[in-house]
């Protein structure tokens, strides 16, 4: 299969394979064993006690940032997964029947706002959004995700329909199915997968934003990210390790879905 | 409706005019045509920015975090590429461990990044079970270090998992015919990866790591935890400006907005040719 891998030493395979399973699992390792200490002095290597009660907060109705935050995170992500979806399918469409300059231009414009850093984003489109009264609300937050999230998942459709044929729609249409039978029926069951991954794709660049919600949300539009920010300022090092072990499970969670919906290849990111 | 102007060919104009209305906004607002604190028609905001060296110096550290950041983290995914693109369990189960990170929010990183390299962190602790460290002072400083390792290694550990999945991919998809070609033909193995696998990869990665590094120059989220505060990274600048107090200050965010806005038009214009050329080849 692989002429060079079958002639790597077996001894270094195995050395890769164990620095590979340290270094990724020691952050995750970190983060669990620090969401569940209660004062974790120097230089113990582990806690001399462990707790629960971060976690507990979550679920026994105490007061914590930590739960509207991530049903904030939550609802935008979603949110933004599913308009980016709903926004980068048909452009991806168009961009992929484009030709010669036209469409080196088209895949420019996708690539724009993914290229342009979040946060310059964010102070450029600040005075705008103050403007037309979307400070500091939820709408204005989704709508400043959907900026490079629509950019992101759009480059991933250009790609989908580059190598798409659209014959099976167009017979579809001559046998005479109206648009939304065709829709229905043979686009939306044909592209299933991508339409998922795209949806994963779209959810997840709202997931991990922070200059966007900082800025266009202005402190009143809570978000997972921003807590576990506040918390590290506070020093509250279990709380944040909570917070952001909260920031790790829904993207695995979804991937492994996706992955399991679509049973055979990864998602494969643009 | 002719197939020289397909329907909806204005459309990705769409995706840009955001981009495009917080470039014209910026432009006014950096010659204090507007934002708060503008007082009409100037250019001191543009004379101060490219007249303070401490710009320029963060503008460097920028371009060193992002240059190294990016140099190992290709090297790194190029290595286990190769290494682990068989069908064994191993290589399966290297490739779970090497994408893993993937969909984790870079704040993630920075968060276990603290914790770990931080000097009363993780590997500090471990130093002192071993007894090679006996105070937190003894740790060598890896976070808001003027050389910025923790910030490196931690970008590292989150754009592997991409690059190198930009590399399975690559190899997967166009790597194999050509090696067993090479193979029937007599090739070595050594004299394979030399001038098949690695032009093959080199070619199909370069994109994604001029995205990579236009990512990291741009990205705020690590810097903020693990950056020092001189020389201060460009993102945190713009951000400490816009907030500044002293509005007369916020004029100058918009200028390194700009520059920040040009930096990422060169990078699209370099992906999209990269790209193209790549596409030519693919024939």
């Amino acid at each position: 299969m692989a002429p060079l891998a079958d002639r790597t030493p077996l001894a270094g395979r195995w050395i890769l394979l164990g620095l590979l399973l340290v270094t990724t699992g020691l952050p995750f390792l970190t983060l669990i064993v620090t969401s569940l200490s209660h004062g974790w002095f120097w230089p113990d290597l582990l806690p001399s006690t462990l707790t629960l009660e971060h976690w507990r907060t979550l679920v026994d109705g105490s007061p914590t940032r930590l739960l509207p935050a991530l049903r904030s995170s939550l609802a935008l992500a979603l949110g933004t997964g599913v308009l980016a979806t709903a926004l980068a399918f048909p452009m991806g469409r168009a961009m992929a029947r484009l030709e010669g300059w036209r469409r080196f231009a088209a895949a420019g414009c996708a690539f724009l706002p993914v290229a342009v850093p979040p946060l310059v984003l964010g102070v450029g489109l600040q005075f705008s959004f103050l403007w037309a009264g979307l400070g500091g609300t939820h709408l204005g937050v989704l709508l400043a995700h959907l900026i490079p999230a629509a950019g992101y998942v759009s480059l991933f459709f250009l790609g989908i329909f580059t190598v798409h044929d659209d014959r099976l729609e167009a017979e579809a249409r001559t046998l005479g199915a109206s648009p939304w039978q065709t829709l229905l029926h043979v686009t939306l069951p044909v592209f299933r997968r991508p339409l998922v991954e795209g949806f994963v794709l779209g959810f997840l660049v709202s997931w991990a934003q922070v200059p966007l919600t900082l800025l266009i949300g202005q402190g009143s539009v809570p978000a997972l990210p921003l807590e576990v920010l506040s918390y590290l300022q506070a020093g509250q090092d279990a709380r944040a390790a909570t917070g952001a072990l909260l920031l790790v499970f829904p993207p695995l969670l979804l991937m492994g879905m996706a992955g399991a919906l679509l049973k055979g290849r990864s998602v494969v990111v643009a | 409706m002719s197939t020289r102007r397909p329907r909806g060919r204005y459309l990705p104009l769409l995706l840009a005019a955001p981009v495009a209305v917080g470039l014209v906004y910026a432009g006014l607002a950096s010659l204090g045509l507007a934002g708060t604190g503008a007082r009409g028609w100037t250019l001191i905001h543009w004379v101060r920015i490219l007249g303070d060296g401490a710009v320029w110096r963060g503008f460097g550290w920028t371009l060193w975090i992002a240059g190294a950041s990016t140099t190992l983290a290709t090297s790194i995914a190029v290595l286990l590429a190769v290494v682990f693109r068989g069908r064994s369990r191993q290589d399966r189960l290297a490739r779970l461990l090497t994408l893993a990170p993937l969909p984790i929010p870079h704040l993630v990183a920075g968060v276990s990044g603290l914790l770990i390299l931080g000097q009363s962190g993780v590997l500090a602790r471990m130093g002192h079970a071993l007894g090679w460290v006996a105070s937190p002072a003894d740790m060598p400083a890896l976070v808001a270090d003027p050389v910025g390792v923790g910030l490196i290694l931690s970008l590292v550990w989150k754009e592997v998992p991409f690059l190198a999945l930009v590399a399975f991919s690559v190899l997967a998809s166009r790597g194999t015919q050509l090696e067993e070609a090479a193979r029937t033909l007599g090739a070595r193995p050594l004299a394979i990866l030399r001038w098949i696998t690695w032009p093959i990869l080199w070619r199909g990665m370069l994109p994604a790591v001029v995205a990579v590094f236009a990512f990291v120059v741009g990205s705020w989220e690590l810097p903020s935890l693990l950056a020092p505060s001189d020389p201060l990274a460009l993102p945190l600048q713009i951000l400490e400006r816009h907030t500044d107090p002293a509005l007369a200050r916020r004029g100058e965010a918009f200028v390194l907005t700009l520059l920040s806005l040009g930096l990422a038009l060169v990078t699209v214009l370099l992906h999209e040719t990269l790209r193209a050329r790549w596409a030519v080849l693919e024939r």
